[in-house]
């Protein structure tokens, strides 16, 4: 007989054995995949947020400007330097912006705001800021206006915890509201019509602003009001000027919501003294894994010449690298921890399988077996054990990490201000298969191959006599 | 009895018996350990947020938390402070205005809070004044002619205040403290130079430096290089009570450094009357008053009794201010539960094989001991204890190992200064002392004797489940 084919009948010789022993490695399989599932989804999530929405995967710089973040390391915003950058192969589009810190006042009230200088249509293109318009927002009066009409009583529970939350779209409020997507033409209709919020996009040249909805809800702003901002222009000039808002965006990071205030760029340079400079020119590209961006950092590099810099999404969030590797290692650890028990477990199964078995193995090399093909028979048996809880666990785990993933778990109530205090949005979001499962298996099956050892060696150094007598 | 050969069963395969105690051992001990680590940097982060940031009960007038309107004071405080102080269980009291602005130096601005407060109340009540930085001045000691301003480390740098520079002296010092000469020779040429951040400072030093020369000795020359001029002046810009811009220069008077950088780049302190005559706030008129209490358990009873006693003021507590703190402490209470479930369920597989090949193997024994009249009950209980002991000794050994490690690693704590920025970024310390409620222990020992039980109850029912006539035939 083959030996898999015997290894295979071996296993089920003591089903209850090996069904436990099999699950013990389920367990780990399962929870580890969840787990690391869960972690790199929510890097990769955060980092599309940040990058998609704010930084870009590349910018263009002055050489000091990103280690110094003043109006004066500008520079000149040329056609030359447009289509030097577009003649790259993975270059979609370049969309400029300037970057600065002003003070922006309403009557009373004060704050430190990020201004960002930006053409409206590019960078719509890039960041898609047009959707990102606040097209609902719950305030009071609406809830209350709401709550009058037609609507499950389950519905209108959930309106008072939405007191003054802003939706960019159908989408978000009806996830939020928990509406099925075939209701949501009739159950949306009574939000259609009382919380609509008004808004209109940046139009160049024109001296309006966009807001960020956290700063809109702090300085009590709403689309037509009009806002003071102060700063300090190119080579020390003083910049101070009255805007009006044009409309608010909600951004996914609470951060970045919190002080964004962009206009168009053209008025930026007039408000900071600084016309046909910029600070950044970011660049939307084709192919964004990572090797293409480094090939297109290093095709940069050798086009661009100094006082330019090229810096990329990796230099640009080094912050939230080290805080994602600092994160992503204590969750390495936790599910280290987790399959130290399992091997555990797993050597435990194997010392007791040898110590019951050694009658039979004695028997099988007194008729004649070889002892190495005895150890390979029995090193099939441990390995199918490993690949029946590898398999079972990734059957099981892979169905819910699926529906995490196109169905991300939206973290409401108090628990979702923590992930806001940390700049992070409330989401739990999935990583769908990827190499972390290979991890997996390939940590279960140095496990196995671990505690094969011990049967083998005892195996090898079988006394035939001795065995036959246990 | 039963007690007794359920001991001695235990024993009776001493390896497989110490394989299953070990493996408890193992999963109990980086358990424990694992949560002593979390509840260490989640209490630190706790104490330093109520020591250095909010204190424990915040009064305002009405709306001032979710708007800072400066127009919104606190007037005639005299007798609130009173009616404050007479609170049984209040230890100590400041007073602060507190407005939105900007921070300023000749190239650089960026927004933050201007925090007015009296120093020596300040003192009474929070820590901060023993954070200020060696060798950068002073919490407000000094006498100055022009008005002084305490800002965090992380603002100093982000305002261009810290520099990084090279003189005679400093090499000098770094050949003491073991550097070769052909380092200090070369590095001899940046004398004179200034870099204005730690990023063009460290380029630097990268370009003229191997990178094992870099790793070697780059974070003694950064050190030494650090420098931060004693009285370097900013200006701030806010708005008075009249919507005035107003601007007014200051000298640093020291920095502050505590682990929240948020909080370092954001709050400047600057004296009560220096900021009443700058903005016109009149005397005995505040934005907030800070309450300090005698201990964390009595915030909800003195914060309501307050709430009472100024009903037309806001009186918020820290769990009022900060939710999300008060919801950490109790969410990593549930983590730390699920954690260790987690790690239980997965040794539960480990023991349950092993009491399963115990009844298998005694399978004539358990026949026997049946057949002489031993009932089921006695048996179910004698492998359930079986399992428990094995369990209760594991854990009790990871346990003490646990106890042994943590209190080792508390004095001198565990620091991941690797991670330190992104930790600070959250408001964590990267330097963490494990800790642990003794109680904790407590509950393990009851989850793993539950553990000990529960993965007992399959192979005993296999046990019970034995035709003591069949059984005493098997070989």
């Amino acid at each position: 007989m083959k030996n898999y084919k015997m290894a295979w009948r071996n296993l089920w010789r003591n089903r209850r054995r090996t069904i436990i022993t099999a699950a013990s490695v389920f367990f780990a399989i399962f929870f580890a995949l969840l787990m690391r599932s869960l972690q790199l989804g929510s890097y990769d999530h955060m980092f599309r947020n940040i990058i998609e929405s704010y930084t870009g995967y590349i910018q263009i710089q002055q050489e000091d400007f990103w280690d110094n973040k003043i109006i004066d390391n500008v520079f000149e915003f040329t056609p030359a330097l447009e289509k030097a950058v577009l003649s790259d192969e993975n270059a979609k589009a370049v969309v400029p912006r300037i970057e600065s810190f002003a003070l922006a006042s309403v009557g009373s009230l004060t704050k430190g705001v990020l201004v960002m200088g930006i053409d409206p249509e590019k960078e719509n293109l890039l960041s898609g800021l047009r959707g990102k318009l606040v097209k609902y927002r719950l305030t009071i009066e609406a809830i209350s206006n709401i709550k009058k009409s037609e609507l499950p009583d389950k519905i209108k529970n959930e309106l008072d915890q939405l007191k003054d939350k802003s939706f960019s779209g159908d989408e978000p409020l009806r996830v939020e509201l928990g509406i099925k997507e075939k209701d949501a033409n009739i159950m949306l209709a009574p939000f259609v019509k009382y919380a609509t919020f008004k808004n209109n996009y940046l139009i160049e040249s024109e001296k309006g602003v966009l807001i960020g909805d956290r700063l809109s809800k702090y300085l009590k702003l709403n689309t037509g009001d009009t806002l003071v901002l102060i700063s300090q222009g190119y080579h020390a000039t003083t910049a101070a000027a009255k805007f009006r808002v044009c409309g608010v965006v909600k951004l996914p990071s609470p951060e970045i919501d919190n002080m964004i205030i962009y206009m168009p760029y053209d008025v930026c340079q007039e408000f900071y003294n600084a016309p046909g400079k910029i600070t950044s020119l970011a660049i939307s590209v084709r192919k964004n894994s990572n090797k293409s961006i480094e090939a297109m950092i290093s095709r940069l590099q050798t086009r661009l010449k100094p006082p330019l810099r090229i810096i990329g999404w990796r230099e640009m969030n080094q912050l939230l690298l080290s805080q994602m590797d600092a994160d992503n290692k204590s969750g390495m650890i936790i599910i280290g921890i987790l399959y130290l028990v399992i091997a555990f477990g797993i050597f435990g199964t194997v010392l007791m399988m040898t110590a019951e078995r050694r009658r039979e193995f004695g028997v099988l090399v007194a008729i004649g077996m070889q002892k190495t093909k005895l150890g390979a028979v029995i090193s099939i048996e441990m390995l199918y054990i490993g690949i029946l809880g590898i398999l079972s666990g990734i059957a099981v785990a892979l169905p819910a990490i699926l529906i995490g993933y196109y169905h991300p778990i939206r973290i409401t109530g108090a628990a979702a201000r923590i992930y806001e205090d940390y700049g992070m949005e409330p989401v739990m979001k999935f990583m769908p298969v990827d190499t972390y499962f290979l991890w997996q298996a390939l940590i279960v099956a140095i496990i196995i191959l671990i505690a094969i050892i011990y049967p083998l060696n005892k195996i090898l150094r079988l006394n035939t006599a001795s065995s036959l007598k246990a | 009895m039963i007690w007794k050969t359920a001991w001695k069963n235990v024993w009776r395969n001493p390896v497989r018996s110490t394989v299953v105690i070990s493996s408890i051992t193992v999963g109990v001990f980086a358990g424990v350990f694992s949560v002593a680590m979390m509840e260490g940097m989640v209490n630190q982060r706790m104490r330093s947020a109520i020591d250095e940031e909010i204190s424990y009960i915040q009064v305002s007038a009405k709306g001032f938390r979710t708007d800072y309107d400066p127009a919104l004071i606190i007037n005639n405080s005299g007798k609130i402070e009173s009616a404050i102080k007479n609170t049984p269980g209040v230890t100590g009291l400041c007073e602060r205005i507190v407005l939105s602005g900007m921070a300023n130096t000749a190239r650089k601005s960026t927004g933050v809070q201007i925090v007015g407060i009296n120093p020596d109340q300040e003192k009474e009540v929070f820590s901060l004044f023993r954070k200020i930085m060696p060798g950068t001045g002073t919490y407000f000691e000094k006498e100055t002619q022009l008005n002084q301003v305490l800002i965090g480390q992380d603002l100093a740098k982000d305002l261009n205040i810290i520099q990084y520079s090279i003189d005679s002296a400093k090499l000098s010092e770094l050949k003491v403290n073991g550097i070769p000469g052909n380092i200090t020779d070369r590095l001899s040429v940046l004398t004179g130079k200034r870099f204005g951040s730690e990023k063009l400072f460290v380029k630097k030093l990268k370009s003229m430096f191997s990178a094992s020369e870099a790793a070697r000795y780059g974070q003694l020359i950064k050190d030494k290089a650090w420098t931060f001029r004693e009285g370097s002046r900013l200006t701030l810009t806010f708005l008075d009570k009249d919507n005035n811009q107003v601007g007014a220069a200051v000298r640093v008077t020291g920095l502050y450094d505590i682990y929240n950088n948020i909080y370092e780049k954001n709050v400047v302190f600057v004296k009560n009357d220096d900021l009443r005559k700058l903005s016109g706030i009149p005397n005995n008129s505040f934005h907030q008053l800070i309450v300090k209490i005698n201990s964390i358990d009595n915030t909800d009873v003195i914060s309501s009794g307050l709430k009472i006693k100024l009903p037309d003021l806001e009186v918020l507590s820290w769990k009022e201010i900060q939710p999300d703190l008060a919801l950490l402490s109790e969410m990593t209470q549930i983590y730390y539960a699920i954690f260790m479930l987690i790690i239980l369920a997965a040794l539960a597989f480990g023991i349950v094989n092993t009491m399963l090949m115990v009844v298998l193997e005694r399978t004539k024994e358990l026949g026997m001991l049946t057949a002489i009249g031993m009932n089921k009950k006695k048996v179910f209980t004698m492998i359930m204890l079986e399992s428990v002991f094995m369990s209760v000794i594991g854990g009790i050994i990871g346990i003490l190992i646990s106890m042994l490690v943590i209190s080792l690693t508390a004095k001198n704590g565990i620091n991941f200064s690797q991670y330190s920025e992104g930790f600070e970024a959250l408001g964590y310390s990267a330097h963490i002392y494990p800790e642990i409620a003794p109680l904790f222990f407590a509950e393990v020992v009851v989850l793993i004797i539950f553990t000990g039980i529960l993965s007992s109850i399959y192979p005993a029912r296999k046990a019970l489940k034995l035709d003591p006539a069949e059984a005493i035939r098997t070989e």
